[in-house]
């Protein structure tokens, strides 16, 4: 690996980890969507800025366009304040217009600088460690890497320090008001930080990567834990995977490194939706496939204990009595037996002691409901998890 | 015997989208009373609620806790929000949503410890609730998700209680385990306000009781103002009949 490439891959790592942050509690918010809104209407942003600046570099275009980024939040919420339109319409309503404005301020006024939509939407990573940072003429590395880097510093610290607030106000906000912990201002915080990231990494990676990285890494988090911290924690985890795996499908592709970053997260997304341990699709169908056995091994047990009689309990009457066709008697059988639940003598099928014992505390549970009891079968069998 | 007055609302008026859906309330309920909200749907009941705690921000009047705005008294009062209000597949476990109770004290920025821990096992317990400490609160029952609520509310430690409907998809036992907490409370000397919406368990259940549908139809002892009349006059249609049914 040359320096470049380290200092790609490392460009596109932070900028990973800088949108996951604000990413999994949009996420969590229910305002994915917003992200993209955000990416497309700091357009106007950096033009106004650049105008007025007359310097592509200048700090002040991030702060112009992190502004119109907050503008897109305010306006979005005020049309979908007046009750005419849900959020999604709002935004739709919203980014297209904003980005127009500033496609259109590019085209009438800065036909002759570097400000092309292509670069705004698709970026080039491959290009970022050639634009150097210079302090006193010496080279400190790629501006890019400087720039990221002081926003992730400033977003992992408001994230330590106001984690608590973070989480409150985005799972229950009339608390989180009734407490004193406004939640216009998280909001606000949130967005502002969504945005400020959003410009500073767009001009690397590009606006459509910055939405995907916003997004995919705390979706494929939330298919994976129930912990807010684990779900960051992956989340930032599986952004990098994506960032350094991205990095070198593009290399080995000759291929745009955005767009082969982007293509990661929705492999990493389509496996961890199809193989998630339980919330994933095969985790469901296989669970849904056990709880019918164990609905029919309870149905089974049931007749067994409300049934003396010996020809109720034979093996070939068995199949008449319950209504087996739908799953094999002997993957029930089995179960039966291989649970210690029941024994068969000379055809005759018998419960056991603690086949007996099984059977009342789950008739009790289904007709009380009272879960407190019922804890320890919940490891042994899916039908009582719910 | 003149008693403390907890909560006081004057001429409140709250409007969404500049539609009042409170109008001109005036309300004053005295400290250590157990009171039941009670209204049709769309009352207004969770938005006078909601107003009191400054969640909302009325387009007039006043609100005051013990005398002074609530801004000021935040520490003497706890709130169960009606439980739709939050996203239960939030990644979070029941011990975890009980701590935030604890938040209000600690402020900005610090942190829970173990104090606010111990506190929140307490409460969890109070509430028959210990057992589910680790669970995903979306693999919670309704009623035991409206038991991590009353959790939240205990922990607080406070002296004015403010519950949206804690009843809502409870079964009988938990009905009863919740009441006898509410009362308990009570009997500490604390005001609980809760909106309610069986109408036949008033009486057994509250001492105290509101009317409101968008005005207060009025507000005083149950055995006082609790008669078909005011149930009439918020629901619009004879309650005579059905009550005795
Ligand atoms: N966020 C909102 N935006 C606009 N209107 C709202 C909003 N919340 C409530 N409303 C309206 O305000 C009125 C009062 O609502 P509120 O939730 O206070 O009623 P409620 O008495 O608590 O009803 P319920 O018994 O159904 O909980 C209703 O007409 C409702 O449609
Ligand atoms: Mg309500």
């Amino acid at each position: 690996m040359n320096s470049a490439q380290i200092e790609i891959q490392l460009i596109a790592s932070l900028v990973a980890i800088a949108c996951t942050i604000p990413g999994t509690f949009l996420v969590l918010r229910k305002m994915a969507m917003i992200s993209d809104a955000i990416s497309h209407s700091i357009l106007p942003g950096i033009v106004i800025g650049f105008f007025i600046t007359h310097n592509l570099n200048s700090p002040l275009l991030i702060l112009f366009a992190a502004f119109t980024g907050i503008i897109t939040v305010i306006l979005v919420e005020y049309i979908q304040k007046t009750g005419l339109v849900k959020e999604d319409t709002a935004i739709g309503l919203v980014f297209p217009a904003l980005f127009s404005i500033g496609v259109i301020l590019i085209a009438k006024n800065a036909n002759d600088v570097h400000l092309d939509v292509d670069a705004v939407l698709l970026g080039e990573l491959a290009f970022a460690p050639f634009d150097r940072l210079l302090i006193s003429g010496v080279d400190v590395g790629p501006k890019a890497l400087w720039i990221i880097g002081v926003i992730l510093l400033i977003t992992i610290t408001l994230l330590i320090a106001f984690f608590k607030e973070l989480k409150v106000s985005t799972f229950d906000a009339g608390l989180a008001a009734s407490l004193g912990f406004s939640p216009a201002i998280i909001h606000y915080g949130l967005m502002s930080v969504a945005s400020v990231t959003t410009v500073g990494a767009f001009d690397a990676v590009g606006a459509i990567l910055v939405v995907a990285l916003m997004i995919a890494p705390a979706a494929i988090a939330y298919l994976l834990t129930t912990d807010l911290k684990r779900m960051l924690a992956l989340a930032i985890s599986f952004g990098v995977l994506s960032a350094i795996s991205g990095y070198w499908f593009a290399h080995w592709l000759d291929a745009s490194i955005a767009g082969s970053i982007t293509t990661m997260l929705g492999l990493i997304f389509l496996l961890v939706y199809l193989f998630a341990p339980s919330k994933g699709i095969i985790a469901v169908m296989y669970r849904e496939k056990q709880q019918r056995t164990e609905v029919s091994l309870l149905t089974f047990l049931l007749h067994l204990k409300n049934h003396n009689e010996f020809e109720e309990r034979h093996v070939n009457h068995l199949r008449e009595h319950i209504n087996w066709q739908k799953v094999r008697a002997k993957t029930v059988l089995e179960l039966a037996t291989k649970n210690n639940m029941i024994i068969v003598e000379n055809n005759i099928v018998s419960l056991t002691k603690k086949g007996d014992k099984f059977t009342s505390k789950a008739i009790d549970y289904i007709i009380t409901n009272e879960d407190a009891q019922i804890e320890d079968m919940k490891d042994d069998f899916f039908l009582f998890r719910g | 015997m003149s008693k403390k007055i907890a909560v006081k609302v004057d001429d409140l008026t709250v409007a969404y989208n500049y539609k009042p859906v409170l109008w001109d309330i005036d309300l004053e309920i005295p400290e250590g009373v157990l009171m039941a909200i009670v209204g049709p749907n769309g009352a207004g009941k969770s938005t006078l609620i909601k107003s009191i705690l400054g969640i909302l921000k009325p387009i007039a009047g006043s609100v005051a806790i013990y005398g002074k705005p609530y801004e000021k008294q935040r520490r003497l009062v706890a709130y169960v929000p009606q439980k739709g209000s939050v996203d239960w597949d939030f990644p979070t476990t029941a011990l975890d949503v009980v701590m935030m109770g604890t938040y209000g004290s600690l402020g900005w920025i610090k942190r829970p410890r173990q104090k606010e821990k111990k506190a929140a096992l307490e409460a969890l317990e109070k509430v028959g609730m210990l057992a589910f400490k680790g669970r995903q609160i979306s693999q919670l029952s309704g009623g035991q998700q409206q038991r991590i609520f009353l959790a939240r509310a205990l922990v607080q430690n406070a002296s004015i209680y403010f519950m949206d409907e804690p009843f809502q998809g409870v079964d009988a036992t938990t009905e009863i385990a919740i009441i006898n907490i509410l009362k308990e409370l009570r009997k500490a000397g604390k005001t609980v306000i809760v909106v309610h919406h069986d109408l036949q368990t008033v009486p057994e259940y509250f001492d105290w009781v509101t009317f409101l549908n968008v005005k207060k139809i009025a507000t005083g002892p149950v055995k006082d103002i609790f008669n078909d009349d005011n149930l009439t006059k918020t629901y619009g249609i004879n309650y005579k009949v059905s009550i005795q049914e």
